[in-house]
């Protein structure tokens, strides 16, 4: 008994000091990860002259609320929100629901051309969008889609398919088949199959691309920006834009206007996250 | 089964949608940038058919190389980085207390947009007010260098901000990975007496290798179009010890108004990527025959 | 089964056709909003006009700019009947990047604003924007200080109306000269000294945002003025002279040994403009300069401490001695002007707006926006700040005034020339490779 329990005991306690290094560790890099959050609040209480001068750690002397009442109201930020909100969400959906369409094909289902379909997501990867603005311009202007929302949201979503395909291709080909195959032989569709197994099966995966998505359309602002004219359709990031003059850049206010746009993606990003862990439960349950 | 997963409708039903998006939006610019990078054009008016000429200036352009390394190198450390993203996301996946509440805090910089992102580092690279230089200050270092100002530095300076900036990126797609493990792979690992530390390397890394790879590819393409802490910190500065293929681009087809030169370089990026990707997946494909 | 499930596939499509719909049907009430209005003032006049009008003062940044714009165009619906402006504002670097894609399409808005010299060149080479000489010699002669509608005219055709003009003066700070027992040198042998006690004292001499490029550039350009005279750069540039003038090759030296001197900020070459001035207006750094846009800054932005506001005085840059510029030669020159595009259904209409907008800026710029118009100014019916006076009454006397290098060239050699300026400055090329490689970007430029 006794020497059996004795190197168990030895090795919890270096373990335990080895679980104390590590949260040590793991607490430096979450200072360096949260700090950035509360510097930019800081930042958005400054005014310009604080925010170049002495250190950047300092306290604003007199914290300028004013900077998010001028976000606010001269940003034009109450007209922009609901835009960024609906426009994000109609892209996520669209793009990680095609995506999945997609990647279930290349994936499950056999057919020749799946491996050169796979090689046109994955070039449609490598276009820098600033090589594509110009001639996206044009043939927005041609389908009469200039300063109209679908432009924002066509563009959205086919430039993030590529992306979101590569990294559900990674979680498609080690997800275990066998639980489709029974599907099918208990003679249930295919579409039957893609709703009610895989994507339940794959919806951590699916929380994940919906996350990258949602932070990637949320801060787009080179689209909005050339396709979008009337403030009617703008959306919070240009929102920044308007803090920017000829000579003169109101950093406080843009700090604050990035701090309000933080804070919805923040929140959708929390429950989101959350659903990462969540779906894998439910996926198990169901396995 | 096997006529249930090869039914031609189906598949044309769920891919052409997506297929039919990229093709319009994403090919068919592509193939307009590939004629523009043949005319000789400022982008506005008139322009003149001319070739291969701008390929061709392109070969000596000594600029263009300089930032293609950089945009190399970029995508090198980017790829590297991955394996530390790998360690945190392995231990925050491990059941550890708070792992929960620290996933989200490492994720929070991922939320941030680029403009405050960039403000950030502008702020932490100040040479004289700057965070970093007052940490090195107080530690005794009497003249710490001007990290964006000196060209020994800038580059490295940026690639630490971007590696950064894409942290959250990776981690949040490996840890989906790794809690999608099956728990009795490792349970059985733990009876067998394997270490923590086995059970991270030897089954749960294999595990997501599919998905590893799918990181590379991504590492390697996003560092390789790469843009925009760049354009905002240092404009490809100074000297162009900073430049990237796409900062250049940029340059060429919006500032200088050379926008055939700039198609031209925006095409060779895209034959880049290809032959870059293509070699990478060469080197990793192997096993991948095994996971399919 | 299989077709319960099919029919959730068509519902889930169907919703996002839903999306789709609403989406274009929100379009389109805009655009049925516009003709109903419109609709509704058609029993007033019998034509509807609609000015599309694109300028970069946002309400956030630029609040004074933007609410003059507001009041003319007011004003000039209420003047005449049946006219709409319709405005759109972006920020500064969107706005250049929105227009070079607008241009691209030939989508140009009817009226909007533009740079001069270099920056016309493509436009005014693609026919895109509309010669303004009519509204020069009609509805506005006599109103322009000479020589400012000339930095927007290409071969004798002018195409933008200047709505600014700026001389560049060097700023400094009075309170940390009389620190350092340093008297405000009037020539560039005593400004040399004065940098070279500030800097024995450990006090910062000078602030510049050198990333930005076209700082630094200022600096060359003075020099050039007063070793070489006010010519030479332009002839440099204009290819009746070399860059390789002794001149400019010399005044390329003089930074140089500037920045051996320790003159400039620590890091100048990573800073931005915004960090650099930053340091001038947090009293960390003794001299600054920049045009006077930044005028505000040092008068009435109450952001900045009162203080600090008194001890900012400005002195013009200091002579060379045996060089051959005068103190009242000024770099600066006129900053946006407004075009009328080529293309606009509007046309007439746009330049009616145009010059009634010029007229109107001029009369209120200065003392609302604290812009100094490019039209003559009454000083004295205005009420000013002191160094505003100072500044208008430097106008009035300069005996030149060059306009900004990397305005005067083309877009592709000014890329040369500001490349060039931030390697000089970094020692990473020889003056006579800074001369010798601008000589070679104009020579090829001009087909030489």
């Amino acid at each position: 008994m006794a020497s059996t329990t004795q190197p168990v005991e030895k090795r919890s306690i270096a373990s335990r000091i080895g679980m104390v290094l590590l949260y040590i560790a793991l607490g430096i890099v979450a200072v360096f990860q949260i700090y950035p959050l509360i510097w930019l609040f800081i930042f958005s209480l400054k005014t310009n002259t604080e925010v170049f001068g002495n250190s950047p750690f300092a306290l604003p002397e007199d914290p300028r609320w004013e900077n998010y009442v001028r976000a606010w109201t001269d940003g034009n930020i109450d007209m922009y929100f609901f835009n960024s909100v609906w426009i994000t969400a109609v892209s996520v959906i669209a793009t990680v629901l095609l995506a999945s369409f997609a990647t279930f094909a290349i994936t499950r289902m056999n057919w020749k051309l799946s491996k050169p379909v796979l090689g046109l997501f994955m070039i449609g990867l490598m276009v820098p969008i600033h090589s594509a603005i110009i001639p996206l311009f044009s043939f927005y202007n041609d389908m009469g889609l200039i300063n109209h929302p679908l432009s924002l949201i066509i563009t959205y979503t086919a430039f993030n398919l590529p992306i979101t395909i590569m990294i559900l291709l990674g979680f498609y080909i080690t997800l275990p088949r066998e639980i489709e195959e029974a599907a099918v032989m208990d003679g249930a569709s295919i579409h039957r199959m893609f709703f009610q197994i895989t994507l339940p099966m794959t919806s951590p995966v699916i929380a994940t691309t919906a996350i990258i998505n949602m932070i990637y359309n949320w801060n787009e602002f080179v689209f909005v920006n050339t396709f979008i004219s009337s403030d009617k359709w703008k959306t919070l990031t240009v929102g920044i834009n308007n803090f920017v003059g000829q000579y003169l850049t109101d950093w406080g206010a843009i700090g604050a206007t990035l701090i309000i746009s933080i804070v919805p993606i923040l929140i959708a990003f929390l429950i989101l996250s959350d659903r990462i862990v969540e779906g894998i439960a439910a996926g198990s349950v169901k396995g | 089964m096997k006529k249930v997963m090869s039914n031609k409708l189906v598949i044309a039903l769920y891919v052409l949608p997506a297929l039919f998006l990229i093709t319009a939006v994403i090919y068919g610019p592509m193939i307009l940038t590939g004629y523009y990078g043949l005319m000789d054009w400022t982008g506005i008016g008139e322009m003149t058919f001319i070739g291969l000429d701008n390929y061709k200036e392109l070969i000596v352009d000594a600029r263009f190389w300089d930032s293609a390394w950089h945009s190399l190198l970029l995508a090198i450390f980017s790829t590297l980085s991955l394996a530390v993203y790998l360690t945190i996301s392995l231990i925050l996946a491990g059941n550890i207390k708070g792992s929960n509440l620290l996933r989200k805090i490492y994720l929070i910089p991922m939320l941030m947009s680029s403009v405050a992102i960039a403000q950030l580092w502008i702020k932490i690279y100040d040479p004289n007010n700057g965070m970093l230089n007052s940490v090195l200050k107080m530690f005794g270092v009497e003249n710490p260098p001007a990290w964006l100002a000196d060209p020994k530095y800038v580059l490295a300076a940026i690639i630490i901000a971007i590696l950064w900036q894409y942290a959250g990126f990776y981690i949040i797609i490996y840890y989906a990975a790794l809690k999608g493990v099956p728990t009795e792979l490792e349970e059985a690992a733990k009876i067998d007496g394997a270490t923590p530390l086995q059970i991270a390397y030897k089954i749960k890394v294999p595990l997501i290798a599919g998905v590893i790879k799918v990181t590379i590819v991504l590492a390697i393409v996003g560092s390789l179009k790469y843009f925009d802490l760049i354009y905002v910190m240092t404009g490809g500065g100074p000297n162009g010890s900073s430049e990237v293929i796409a900062s250049y681009m940029y340059k060429k087809a919006f500032d200088t108004y050379q926008f055939g030169y700039g198609s031209a370089v925006a095409f060779f990026l895209l034959i880049i990527t290809l032959v870059v990707t293509w070699i990478t997946r060469k080197f990793t494909a192997d096993d991948e025959e095994v996971q399919y | 089964m299989q077709k319960k499930w099919s029919r959730r596939l068509m519902m889930m499509l169907a919703v996002g056709l839903i999306f789709i719909l609403a989406a274009c049907g929100g379009d389109d009430s805009e655009t049925e909003g516009n003709e109903s209005t419109s609709g509704d003032n058609e029993s007033g006049s019998a034509d509807e006009v609609v000015i599309d009008f694109m300028h970069l003062w946002p309400e956030g940044s630029s609040k004074q700019h933007y609410e003059i714009v507001n009041e003319i165009i007011a004003e000039y619906e209420e003047a005449n009947e049946g006219v709409t402006i319709q405005t759109e504002i972006l920020g500064n670097e969107q706005y250049k990047e929105k227009i070079r894609v607008l241009s691209t399409s030939n989508e140009l808005p009817d009226v909007g604003m533009t740079w001069a010299a270099g920056y016309l060149v493509p436009y005014v080479d693609g026919n895109m924007f509309a010669p303004l000489d009519d509204v020069i010699e009609g509805p506005l002669a006599d109103q322009f200080v000479s020589g400012t509608t000339e930095a927007f005219a290409l071969d004798g055709t002018t195409y933008g109306l200047p709505l600014e003009l700026n001389i560049t003066p060097l700023y400094y700070n009075k309170r940390i000269f009389d620190e350092n027992g340093v008297e405000v040198p009037t020539t560039y042998e005593e400004l040399k000294t004065a940098i070279q006690t500030l800097a024995d004292n450990g006090v910062t001499p000078i602030t510049l945002g050198n990333k930005d490029k076209w700082t630094g550039s200022m600096w060359y350009m003075y020099l050039a003025d007063r070793i070489g005279g006010p010519e030479v750069l332009n002839n440099a540039i204009d290819r009746s002279g070399s860059f390789e003038d002794p001149a400019l090759i010399e005044a390329a030296a003089e930074i140089q040994e500037l920045v051996d001197m320790g003159a400039f900020v620590n890091g100048y070459n990573g800073l931005g403009n915004d960090e650099a001035k930053g340091y001038f207006l947090n009293e960390q750094a003794a001299m600054y300069l920049m045009a006077t846009w930044d005028l505000p800054e040092f008068t009435t932005n109450e952001d900045n401490p009162q203080e600090f506001r008194d001890s900012v005085e400005y002195m013009k840059f200091p002579t060379v001695e045996g060089g051959e510029g005068d103190e009242n030669s000024f770099v600066g020159g006129p900053g946006v002007g407004l075009f009328v595009a080529e293309d606009s259904d509007v046309k007439d209409e746009a330049k009616d707006f145009v010059a009634f907008f010029v007229e109107k800026w001029g009369e209120q710029s200065v003392e609302k926006a604290g812009v100094i118009p490019a039209t003559k100014v009454d000083t004295e019916t205005l009420d000013l700040p002191e160094m505003y006076i100072d500044v208008l009454n430097d106008l009035n006397e300069a005996t030149n005034l060059t306009l900004y290098a990397d305005v005067q060239m083309s877009a592709a050699v000014a890329d040369v020339h500001l490349d060039m300026i931030q390697a000089l400055f970094g020692n990473a090329v020889t003056p006579e490779e800074f001369a010798e490689n601008q000589e070679n970007a104009l020579a090829e430029e001009a087909g030489e």
